[in-house]
């Protein structure tokens, strides 16, 4: 099954409740990568202020700090590509990388960038 | 002493920073040993008087003390662990990533939970059965964790795949990311901690109303985990025979009484021990063997001593501080310094000399802000209730963000909540509405966020954004949030401190904490200073002799500009017993 590496900024929390506002985004992504693991998907996530070396040993992501900062983060990698930067995948493109079927359980929640980090 | 009978394996002392728990845990550890035990001191004191304590040096490796058959001890210095820490992080990518992605990380491991964590990692090898600590019957620690650090470790979602794998989603245990020691060994201390049969904890306090409410909350916390096994320590009474000396201590000696007869009923429930105050330095074997006898020893400075005291007054530094016209002050400091009681006495001295003022605090009593509301010209008083504001900020984050999250999840972003920061961002975010006056009048708080919790608002942007929306809202001029911050003539940090070692040590702390947000602290109050009361009771003209010394090191080394603030007979509530507190006529003894 295709590996899917998700490089989160530095987070104090990865629920984000340190900041002034908790990003939604962050939130239901969390949901969505336990929803796509349950359901057999490969996903890793490496977060800046815990795992930096995996920032730095892998070079697409390196080059991705260098050109754009830490600002730019997230980005998420799928069989080593660049498959997205800068927000969290909804759960749908997490399932199409992953080659899963949705089921209609879906919580009700925007794909879409959902302020804070984006 | 009720808390040396039958003690356990592990004893701990808990309590804030100043009230003398190294120098208890120090008489402890030496009680224990002369009565034929073997024991290990552990010490975490930032000041590291320990060593000082027993005339050798000590350091991070177990040493026998000479003159004291039986009795080992060891340092840990919290700060080094955190940094090594740190560099076993970030070391290996040092120069392989940009310098500021290294920056930001190094910023998001040094706040106070990765102190406490590494701390934490340091006790676990002592609270679990190992070669190393075989060889004694009793280990007697200076310090205790805290309810935050101990609840998470007990959270098994904050641990799922976490520690084991390297990796996942925990929260303000991901500092905890870089530790060695494994979850078991964790879970070991943890049981260790809550197991009646091997801990004992004291809870140590001085005999003031808000200490003892506040170590009245550590109690219940603690308690609720599971560390049953609690004793009470009243330290540094002031006797009831130096009370006839002088109406200085006559009032101290009052008002401690009076708070040892409204002693919270959880605590008056313990079994309790006082110590009374010493009018001798707490170094050397001799000293810490009288410290928990029963007998009193006279005080040996004499009234013609003359206290040599250069005590410039809170009110010539408000003189400084009205020159500009308008502008933030914030008061910062640990708790029970008095910072809302001396954000007060600026805001008085501000209004009086015809400036608008606005004084807002978080002080939970509110009997300040009453007596002062409507009572001056030119001064307004508002108030904001720090747990009110915590409560609501915690409700609206599980309300809105905890609705999807698991049952394992949803424990640990409660107990994320619970965190010290937690409390602090959201005062902070309620006093930040308040902020934007500051630009056409005075506006005087009572707290502060630390430097860490601003460099890492900052770099999220969530505080610029969250300033800026309601500075846009009244279509103000601004810069940046953080540049107002760090500007002298828009904000001026005050540093409250006490005259004693460790609360001087702690403000140095925050300061080195806010210097690395780029903010200078402006000047430093020492509050409650006995030398600047000047006292005629032999055993207050002792302490008052002891401050001296602290008082040099703020006004030498630590602070650009100071004032000292007398220990006053009467509680400074109201217009005319602030202004007392900051009047220009202290002189020395």
């Amino acid at each position: 099954m295709t590996a899917i590496e998700i490089y989160d900024p530095a987070l104090c929390c990865s629920t984000g409740v340190c900041g002034t506002e908790v990003d939604q985004a962050l939130v239901s992504f969390a949901a969505d990568v336990d929803w796509a693991k349950q359901n057999g998907a490969r996903i890793e996530r490496f977060n800046l202020a815990q795992q930096p070396l995996a920032f730095a040993e892998n070079a697409i992501v390196k080059a991705f700090l260098e050109r754009s900062g830490q600002e730019a983060l997230p980005l998420v990698l799928v069989a080593g590509e660049v498959a997205l930067a800068g927000r969290y995948p909804s759960r749908s493109e997490l399932a199409r990388w992953a080659g899963l079927v949705e089921t209609a359980t879906e919580p009700k929640h925007s794909g879409c960038c959902g302020g804070g980090s984006c | 002493m009720k808390f040396l009978e039958q003690p356990p394996r592990f004893l701990f002392f808990t309590g804030k920073g100043g009230v003398g728990k190294t120098s208890i845990a120090c008489a402890t550890a030496i009680a224990l040993a002369e009565a034929g035990r073997r024991v290990l001191l552990v010490s975490t004191d930032p000041a590291s008087n320990v060593a000082q304590v027993f005339g050798t040096i000590i350091g991070n490796r177990i040493t026998d003390i000479p003159g004291a058959p039986g009795l080992s001890a060891l340092e840990i210095d919290p700060q080094a662990a955190a940094q090594a820490y740190r560099d076993r992080i970030v070391g290996p990518v040092r120069g392989l990533l940009p310098d500021a992605v290294v920056k930001g990380i190094e910023e998001q491991l040094s706040g106070a939970c990765t102190t406490e964590i590494a701390a934490f990692d340091e006790f676990t090898a002592l609270l679990v059965d190992s070669a190393l600590t075989a060889n004694y019957d009793h280990i007697v620690f200076d310090t205790a964790p805290t309810g935050h650090t101990i609840r998470l470790l007990q959270l098994p979602g904050a641990w799922s795949g976490f520690l084991e794998s390297g990796k996942g989603d925990a929260s303000c245990l991901g500092p905890l990311a870089g530790l060695d020691k494994q979850r078991a060994q964790y879970g070991r201390a943890v049981e260790a901690l809550a197991d009646a049969e091997r801990t004992r904890l004291v809870l140590v306090a001085r005999a003031q109303r808000s200490a003892l409410n506040e170590i009245a909350r550590t109690h219940k916390e603690l308690a609720a985990i599971g560390i049953a096994q609690q004793y009470l320590v009243i330290n540094g009474l002031l006797p009831e025979e130096e009370a006839k000396q002088d109406s200085l201590a006559a009032a101290i000696y009052e008002r401690e009484q009076a708070a040892l007869r409204a002693l919270p009923a959880e605590l008056a429930a313990l079994p309790c021990d006082r110590v009374a105050l010493r009018p001798f330095n707490l170094v050397g074997l001799d000293a810490l063997r009288q410290l928990l006898g029963a007998t009193p020893s006279p005080a040996n400075a004499s009234e013609d001593e003359p206290i040599a005291l250069d005590a410039p007054s809170l009110s010539e530094l408000v003189d400084a501080i009205a020159a500009d016209g308008h502008g933030l002050v914030m008061l910062m400091g640990k708790g029970g310094v008095g910072k809302t009681t001396l954000a007060a006495a600026v805001a008085v001295e501000l209004a009086r000399r015809g400036l608008p003022v606005h004084l807002t605090t978080s002080d939970p009593a509110a009997h300040l802000s009453e007596t002062l509301h409507g009572s001056l010209e030119h001064l307004k008083v508002s108030r904001i209730d720090p747990h009110a504001e915590t409560e609501r900020y915690r409700r609206e984050i599980l309300a809105a963000k905890g609705a999807e999250l698991d049952a394992a999840g949803r424990a640990l972003l409660e107990e994320d909540l619970r965190s010290p920061c937690t409390e602090e961002i959201a005062v902070f975010q309620a006093f930040s509405r308040i902020i934007r006056e500051a630009g056409e009048s005075f506006v005087v708080m009572d707290t502060a966020p630390t430097g860490h919790t601003l460099l890492l608002l900052d770099a999220t942007g969530a505080y610029h954004r969250e300033v800026a929306r309601q500075l846009d809202a009244k279509g103000a001029h601004y810069t940046t949030p953080m540049m107002q911050l760090q500007n002298p003539k828009q904000t001026k940090v005050l540093l409250a401190t006490l005259a004693e070692t460790t609360p001087v040590l702690e403000a140095a702390g925050l300061q080195a904490d806010l210097r690395r947000a780029g903010i200078e602290p402006w000047a430093w109050i020492i509050n409650n200073s006995v030398a600047a009361a000047r006292p005629h009771s032999p055993l207050l003209r002792q302490r008052a002799r002891n401050e001296i010394r602290e008082i040099d090191a703020v006004a030498a080394t630590h602070a650009r500009r100071y004032a000292i603030v007398p220990l006053l007979k009467e509680e400074p509530v109201g217009v005319s017993r602030l202004l007392e507190l900051a009047g220009r006529a202290v002189e020395a003894a």
